[in-house]
């Protein structure tokens, strides 16, 4: 028994590397389809308040310094196939197709930036209107807080704020803060969201006070609003 | 094929599977009416019985399945996940508990010869005869003793998810032994989702178990007919603390269908099994790797 033992596991060992060619002529690097729609799809099916929150898968280059301009999403399987662009914190919303779940698709990048790994962002809702009311921010921070909670027992416990982050080369103070002291903020770099490499973003920082109720308008649309958590 | 066909099926393969893996897959979500689902082959190097010093190699099946409705089949268990928070996973188990001969734990090649014990020696064709001299001198402890029968336990699990990827684990199962009245419980720690480069991930786990007295005493106590016809000392094991294990499970995928998954477990006996005549070795060492095919 045992030299038929070593003879698979020889068999094994070899047809491992075998297969690695296989991926490598699709196209470059990959991540599991199914594994990331298992990921987002937990979002879909969360049954709290969510009407103030949007949900986007990121791109996560493990080689920093990847340029997102033209960057695209692809989904590669035998039935399924699509590509979705890139914002610039590398984040696209995610198509939950069942054909490409049951094809175990592929989701590869348009070029190539090296190994990758993909998680869900959940970030709030924006506004065409680049007017924002405290409340509905704090409202949505507070439903980011209760999606938080739904997924790890220990975490955060309160919203302290939101920030807004904006593409760079933008203006200094991109968002206007209306009644209550009625002056512009001004950004400061930082990363889009915790985790991330590119500490280069123009971000703001809004800190709620009290019950007080304020307009926030900003200049461009930003990127992304995240919730902050104390 | 269709959910029934393919639940029938790996469910009869896991009743072949030696990969004796009670683990509970994480239930994420996935589309209705859909699967998730591993099958493979591989080789396991383990102790030839919990406590065996001799080692044995054999090949491993490697199945696990999930589905949508929450049924799971992972090794030789099978459950259902009743919880709809992602914290919090419980529900039934059943699980196929392997049995053990003179050959050792499972239903290896080795499991063939039903031997009787010294006493039985001189009525013994000589074929068997000359098997039994030859496992005796080198020492097999099993031989002489009764062979226990494979069992389909049934249970509960419970884990936790205290991180997200790090989560509390426990099963208690009852039925195992000629008896089916073995109890085990079970708790444990896994950190899942390592991935220390890209397309390897690891998940590191710890585990203690108990056992009732039944248990024990079946698989590592001797009573008085058994001291006999076997020639290990009587030993009464009792109700406790079975075994500690640690363990890291290795996958290294090379496509979303293709897979190698290696394992490396640690197992130390506890309590009463730790002084039982059958245990040579207090601490066990089992290593596999297999290629698997998800679909």
């Amino acid at each position: 028994m045992r030299l038929p033992i070593l003879s698979i596991t020889f068999a094994i060992l070899a047809l491992a590397p075998a297969l690695r060619p296989a991926m490598a002529e699709a196209g470059g690097d990959w991540v599991s389809y199914r594994d990331a729609y298992r990921a987002m799809v937990v979002f879909e099916k969360y049954g709290g308040a969510k009407s103030l929150l949007q949900q986007h898968l990121q791109v996560l280059p493990r080689v920093p310094g990847v340029d997102a301009v033209g960057l695209q999403l692809v989904v590669l399987g035998k039935t399924s196939q699509g590509r979705f662009p890139l914002d610039a914190t590398l984040r696209t919303l995610f198509p939950l197709a069942r054909a490409a779940y049951d094809d175990n698709a592929e989701l590869q990048l348009s070029r190539p930036v090296g190994p990758f790994t993909v998680r869900p962002q959940i970030s709030i809702a924006l506004r065409p209107d680049n007017s924002y009311d405290s409340e509905d921010l704090r409202q949505g921070c507070e439903q980011a807080l209760g999606y938080a909670r739904h997924l790890a027992l220990f975490g955060a416990r309160r919203c302290a704020g939101v920030r807004f982050v904006f593409a760079k080369g933008g203006p200094a103070a991109p968002v206007t803060l209306h009644g209550g002291t009625g002056t512009p903020l001004a950004a400061v770099p930082g990363v889009p969201f915790a985790g991330d490499r590119d500490a280069g973003f123009p971000v703001v920082t809004y800190r709620f006070a009290g019950a007080e109720r304020v307009q926030l308008d900003t200049a461009t649309m930003p990127l992304a609003i995240t919730p902050l958590f104390n | 094929m269709n959910k029934l066909t393919a639940v029938a099926m790996l469910s009869f393969l896991a009743l072949l599977s030696q990969a004796a893996s009670a683990q509970t897959p994480v239930p994420d979500p996935m589309p209705d009416g859909s699967g998730d689902m591993y099958a493979g082959l591989g080789v396991l190097s383990a102790p030839r019985y919990a406590g065996a010093d001799e080692r044995r190699q054999r090949l491993l099946p490697v199945l696990q399945g999930q589905w949508s409705n929450g049924l799971f089949v992972s090794g030789m268990s099978a459950g259902l996940h009743l919880s709809s928070l992602p914290l919090l996973e419980y529900g039934p188990l059943v699980s196929l508990h392997p049995g053990r001969d003179d050959g050792g734990e499972g239903a290896g090649a080795v499991g063939i010869a039903r031997l009787q014990g010294v006493g039985n020696l001189p009525n013994m064709p000589q074929a068997l005869v000359q098997y039994n001299a030859r496992v005796l001198a080198e020492g097999n402890r099993l031989n002489g003793l009764p062979s226990i029968p494979r069992r389909l336990q049934g249970g509960a699990f419970l884990n936790l998810h205290v991180a997200p990827d790090l989560r509390l684990t426990s099963s208690a199962l009852y039925g195992a032994g000629s008896g089916h009245n073995g109890a085990t419980l079970k708790v444990g720690l896994q950190a899942m989702a390592l991935a220390p480069a890209p397309h390897h991930t690891v998940t590191l786990e710890a585990e203690l178990a108990l056992a009732n007295r039944q248990y024990n005493q079946e698989f590592f106590g001797i009573d008085n007919d058994q001291s006999l016809r076997s020639g290990n000392p009587l030993y009464a094991a009792h109700g406790g603390w079975r075994d500690a294990r640690l363990g890291a499970r290795w996958h290294w995928t090379f496509t979303p269908s293709w897979m190698l998954v290696s394992s490396f477990d640690v197992t130390r006996q506890l309590g009463s099994t730790r002084t039982s005549p059958l245990v040579e070795r207090t601490t066990g060492v089992s290593v596999s790797t297999a290629l698997a095919f998800r679909f």
